[in-house]
């Protein structure tokens, strides 16, 4: 609040511009791709004989995200109001193509869709939710604030999050898309109680799972799902199968000390963390820039939603601090449950770190993310002008 | 709403320092453990590069043993479950697209992959060459087009293959198992041939980081022979069409027991043919589809183990007491030994075998037969051949002067014996070319007795008789218990010596002994290889001629040329000399132990041409197929029949006039070659062998008979091996030195 207070002190005349966020998304981005050519060129030069592959690739999207961002940021945000119930539509059309010829397989998951260019329907919806919960909250106004009004709310993001689930077999983004719902219904409500029954009930119900998978009554064969909770709880004894990849992730994690081996230097990268450049790739930068570079990485995703907490806080209407909200809900979800996967903190689930994971749609969508709060940002009315 | 806000921000905000903490627990509680593991699943394993085996090449550079790049197809389970295994069938896809043949079919591969999930390393194909492979290849190295060929990989290696097939198998030799060299030059040189494997391994340097190097095999050497292909075939055909001639003829079997060439450059010592029959597929070495496996009677079926083998030891005891020929284990030693020997009895007899093992035991014997080099590790009695050194000992010391006369009247009496000549009936007067070209016993008795055992034995040394002569090929005999030791030597020792019965040698012994008695006294090492070459060609050491030392002076030698050139024209030799050329030479024919079993080695030791000796041909035939075996003609014919081939190809010119007959004896030989170039070898051996004349006059040469000795009518020889047995205590005694002998080991077999 002091950072805008200045500026117009200095330029009266200005519109205001978060010149900090820019730097910060603009530092992770290129902190991203420098990382994700660390950790993919051995994999890349192996499998495409061109050490760069992934690198291109992601370049080429963060560039078509950035020029997206920059044209959601110059449109007022208010325009996305009216089209909140298409977006709903849109959000479920688009994971229900996936069914069709149109959605197509990788790695043994059908989440794709090829559109012309290849989309992955779970993060359009992520942007979609956004708007249409953000339109959804203002126009019932003061109702959400009843536990009917709450409980409304919240059971339409119940479709979506289901579609995601079940359609693309996507846990993680069912979970984000979900998470983003409670965190702004959260926000737009003054109690509490209601919000800590449900966690605590959400909690006990994943805590019976867990036990039921340790007491061996839910096993791998029935769900590969209760297999990862097996792999989680026991990682070294599954080090063959399902708990390979978080052993080797924790391995990474372990040798990077507190400076780690340095850019570049990755052992575990060289074929030992599978997948690393998509959700493991936090786990390299542990073991090449160690616990210092990992928390610098954690404290610039802090700077950012911090920027987010006070572009909502001072935005002009609710429905702009929603949307803020809900970006910031995305975003700050994603980080922290892809940290605690790569940690061994929860089950592994498939969720990738925002700007630096590798992944074409969920850099694009989340650009035009950070696009809508810029576009929020800009029209901070400046309070106290004489000040 | 704003402070929803912020406590939403702070619960944020407590994730993320929970999970900074627990990054940190992590370091800190597990940082070492892991740092270790991560270390410990580098891959520090070596790999290693197979070193190329060095070729072997014949004078003229034409390849006889070379070595190929070939591939194994290795499969990694683990990496082929891998992803829910959607690697699998694309990958069996391609491997069973290409054309190899596999070690296992598409399911069980498939089955042992699922079954084997862990395993890393299983080859699933060998030695396939790179043609075969290369779509393959081409398929693994392309990601983009089949992204799913995982777990398959090409492990390079090298694969022996002889293009000659047979051709100086026994000089060549074969490889076994890991590039191990087994007979001839492939393991006598087998270090040499066989490179330095290099290795890729990988290391942590000093900043703990993972390097993996390279270092580069070292390709093993290449070996230039002084064999040359084109003679060594004309050798060997001319050998496998006298076999095949006799095959059968006379017992079932081969035409010879054994038949062995060598042509050597007397001015050298380089060997440029070498061969022996029978022959094996250097490719195949293992195959025993030409062999006849004689399984001993000493097998039992199982269970029936308390079979009494002695019985047989006694009867053939009984049987000796027959032939009851004399022998020329010098008296005295053998007694003495037969003290001692009782003790040996008890290793003797070993469990009786099964059918099984006794096959198995009588195939590698068979096999050891074959692969074995006749003419390095066999020994024999020279018979006649030796009777040149004999006339050199006595011209170089002055004691025959080459004027002397013999008189032989059949038979001569040495100390108890009645030694008879070949010609029963007596030579009458003899000249002393003329004892040569008749190869007269008695008058080469004689000689023997002016010479003296002490000088006699002198030269039979220096010849490099008793001793190796240390050609570089694995497997030559050790003969130094083989000849007469001159202290123990008796009359009728020096008396049959003198015309090369009674002690043992090897073919390349008498080889190199007779070129220095024809090349003006220069002994020279036999040796094969001229010159060891690097992978790039380049010379890494040359292989002079070797002389080792001088047996008798240049005009000993030249008398012996002029000698050896009277037996082919005017005596025994007569039939060796191809058409169009002048030879020398002498013919022997030894009879075999048992004596009066009527089983010979005949022998033609020649040179040519007559005046200036360019090559030296040792022909020996052991035990020819024939009802009547003491005719050196045999060798002769086969001589001639090499020399008409090999001295043209030489381009050797011909001095002497052509007959008639001769001319059109080669016309027809031409002809039958023209006629069957299209055909095989074997085909063309035919041919030429049915030129061959039938001996007409079967010479009785060398047949030496012994009289019934007063003094030990008791002794008895064993039929097979032909040693004397000890009558005190019944074991076999070796002729020559009196000991006892394993009667397993056996020279000529």
């Amino acid at each position: 609040m002091s950072e805008p207070a200045r500026r117009r002190k200095q330029n009266k005349d200005k519109a205001f511009f978060d010149y900090t966020m820019l730097f910060i998304v603009l530092f992770l981005l290129c902190f991203g791709l420098v990382m994700l050519y660390s950790v993919s060129s051995y994999e890349s030069s192996l499998n495409f004989g061109d050490s760069s592959y992934y690198l291109r690739k992601q370049a080429q999207s963060t560039l078509v995200g950035l020029v997206l961002m920059f044209v959601v940021m110059m449109i007022d945000y208010h325009i996305w109001r009216r089209f909140a119930i298409p977006a709903y539509v849109v959000s479920v059309i688009l994971v229900l193509l996936v069914l069709t010829p149109l959605g197509y397989e990788v790695n043994g998951a059908k989440r794709w869709l090829n559109i012309g260019v290849s989309v992955q329907p779970a993060e359009a919806a992520k942007v979609g939710m956004i708007i249409f919960f953000s339109s959804h909250i203002c126009r019932i106004g003061k109702n959400v604030q009843t536990l009917k009004g709450v409980v409304k709310t919240l059971l339409l993001g119940v479709p979506i999050s289901v579609l995601v689930l079940e359609v693309t077999e996507n846990l993680s983004s069912a979970i984000i898309i979900f998470g983003i719902i409670f965190m702004m219904v959260f926000v737009s409500t003054p109690n509490y109680k209601e919000y800590f029954l449900l966690a605590a009930g959400l909690f006990t119900v994943a805590a019976i799972f867990v036990i039921l998978v340790q007491k061996g009554v839910l096993t791998s064969e029935q769900s590969y799902r209760f297999g990862r909770i097996e792999a989680w709880l026991n990682p070294e004894a599954f080090s063959g199968t399902t708990g390979f990849q978080t052993l080797q992730a924790l391995y990474a994690i372990g040798s990077g000390e507190v400076f780690g081996k340095g850019l570049g230097q990755s052992m575990q990268k060289l074929g030992f963390v599978p997948e690393a450049q998509n959700d493991m790739v936090f786990s390299i930068i542990c073991e090449e820039l160690g616990l210092f570079g990992a928390f610098m990485v954690l404290l610039m995703f802090m700077l950012l939603i911090w920027r987010f907490l006070v572009v909502a806080n001072n935005a002009e209407d609710m429905f702009g601090a929603l949307i803020v909200v809900g970006v910031m809900a995305h975003i700050s979800l994603q980080v922290i449950l892809n940290v605690a996967v790569v940690t061994n903190t929860i089950p592994n689930t498939g969720i990738t770190l925002p700007f630096i994971s590798y992944g074409g749609s969920a850099v694009v969508f989340l650009l035009i993310e950070i696009g809508l709060v810029f576009s929020v940002s800009r029209r901070i009315r400046l309070r106290n002008p004489g000040n | 709403m704003q402070k929803k806000l912020t406590v939403l921000f702070l619960l944020i905000l407590v994730a993320f320092i929970g999970l900074s903490v627990r990054l940190y627990a992590i370091n800190r509680d597990n940082g070492e453990e892991y740092k270790k593991q991560v270390l410990s699943q580098q891959e520090y394993d070596s790999v290693t590069l197979p070193a190329k085996r060095g070729e072997i090449v014949d004078r003229n550079g034409t390849k006889i043993a070379v070595s190929q790049k070939v591939y194994n197809i290795v499969i990694d389970s683990k990496t082929l479950n891998g992803n829910e295994g959607k690697y699998l069938e694309p990958t069996l896809d391609a491997l069973y697209d290409t054309p190899v043949d596999f070690l296992y079919s598409r399911d069980e591969l498939r089955n042992f992959i699922t079954s084997n999930p862990t395993s890393q390393y299983r080859i699933v194909a060998k030695k396939q060459e790179y043609d075969a492979i290369s779509p393959l290849m081409e398929k693994i190295d392309d990601k983009v087009t089949y992204p799913d060929i995982k777990g398959v990989w090409l492990e390079n290696t090298y694969q022996r293959t002889y293009p000659y097939g047979s051709l100086a198998c026994d000089v060549i030799g074969f490889v076994q198992g890991d590039n191990e060299g087994a007979y001839g030059l492939e393991e006598y040189y087998n270090s040499t041939l066989n490179g330095t494997d290099g290795r890729e391994y990988g290391y942590l340097n000093d900043d703990e980081n993972l390097e993996r190097t390279i270092k580069a095999p070292d390709n093993g050497r290449t070996l230039v022979t002084s064999i040359d292909v084109n003679i060594q075939s004309i050798v060997e055909k001319h050998i496998l069409a006298f076999n095949e001639e006799h095959q059968d003829e006379y017992r079932e079997g081969a035409g010879s027991r054994n038949t062995g060439v060598i042509i050597m450059n007397p001015n050298t010592g380089e060997i440029l043919a070498m061969a022996s029959y029978p022959v094996f597929d250097l490719n195949d070495p293992r195959n025993t589809s030409g062999l006849d496996i004689e399984v001993s009677e000493e097998y039992t079926t199982r269970g029936d183990i308390d079979i009494d083998i002695t019985d047989e030891q006694g009867g053939d005891e009984t049987d000796e007491s027959v032939s009851g020929n004399s022998v020329t284990a010098p008296a005295g030693t053998g007694q003495e030994e037969g003290e001692e020997g009782e003790e040996d009895e008890e290793s003797k007899p070993e469990g009786p075998k099964t059918y099984e093992e006794a096959y198995e035991d009588a195939k590698m014997e068979a096999l050891n037969g074959l692969w074995k080099n006749f003419c390095v590790s066999s020994t024999y009695e020279p018979g006649s051949t030796y009777k040149p050194f004999t006339m050199a000992a006595g011209l170089e010391e002055g004691i025959l002067k080459g004027n002397e006369y013999f008189n032989c009247s059949g038979v001569k009496e040495v100390g108890d014996h009645k030694i008879h000549c070949n010609n029963r009936f007596g030579h009458g007067e003899l000249s002393f070319s003329g004892a040569l070209e008749q190869s007269c016993n008695v008058a080469f008795m004689d000689m023997g007795a002016m010479i003296g055992k002490s000088t006699f034995m002198k030269y039979n040394k220096l010849y490099n008789f008793g001793l190796k002569t240390n050609i570089d090929l694995t497997g030559e005999a050790v003969t130094n218990t083989l000849v007469f030791d001159v202290n123990t030597m008796v009359p009728t020792d020096l008396a049959i010596s003198s015309f090369g019965q009674g002690f043992n040698v090897t073919m390349i012994q008498m080889a190199a002994g007779f070129c220095s008695l024809i090349n003006g006294g220069y002994y020279y090492q036999p040796h094969i290889v001229t010159k060891i070459l690097n992978d790039d060609g380049a010379t890494v050491s040359n292989i002079e001629p070797r002389v080792l030392k001088q047996t008798i002076s240049t005009e000993t030698s030249d008398k012996m040329v002029e000698l050896c050139n009277n037996v082919v024209s005017e005596g025994t030799g007569r039939s060796a000399r191809p058409a169009g050329y002048r030879i020398g030479g002498k013919t022997g024919t030894a009879e075999k132990y048992p004596r009066k079993s009527g089983n010979y080695v005949v022998s033609f030791m020649g040179f040519a041409p007559a005046d200036d000796p360019q090559i030296v041909i040792y022909t020996v035939i052991d035990t020819p197929n024939v009802a009547s075996q003491p005719h050196a003609s045999y060798a002769t014919a086969l001589t001639r029949d090499i020399l008409t081939e090999v001295l043209p190809y030489m381009h050797v010119f011909m001095t002497e006039e052509l007959s008639e007959e001769e001319k059109a004896e080669l016309d027809e030989a031409a002809l039958g070659f023209a006629r069957s170039s299209n055909n095989t070898l074997s085909e063309n051996a035919v041919v030429s062998a049915n030129a061959i004349e039938k001996p007409e006059e079967p010479e009785e040469e060398s047949v030496i008979v012994f009289e019934e000795d007063a003094v030990k009518p008791e002794i008895k020889t064993d039929p097979e091996t032909g040693y004397p047995i000890d009558p005190t205590t019944g074991e076999l005694l070796d002729p020559n030195t009196g000991q006892p002998v394993d009667p397993t080991v056996s020279d000529l077999e």
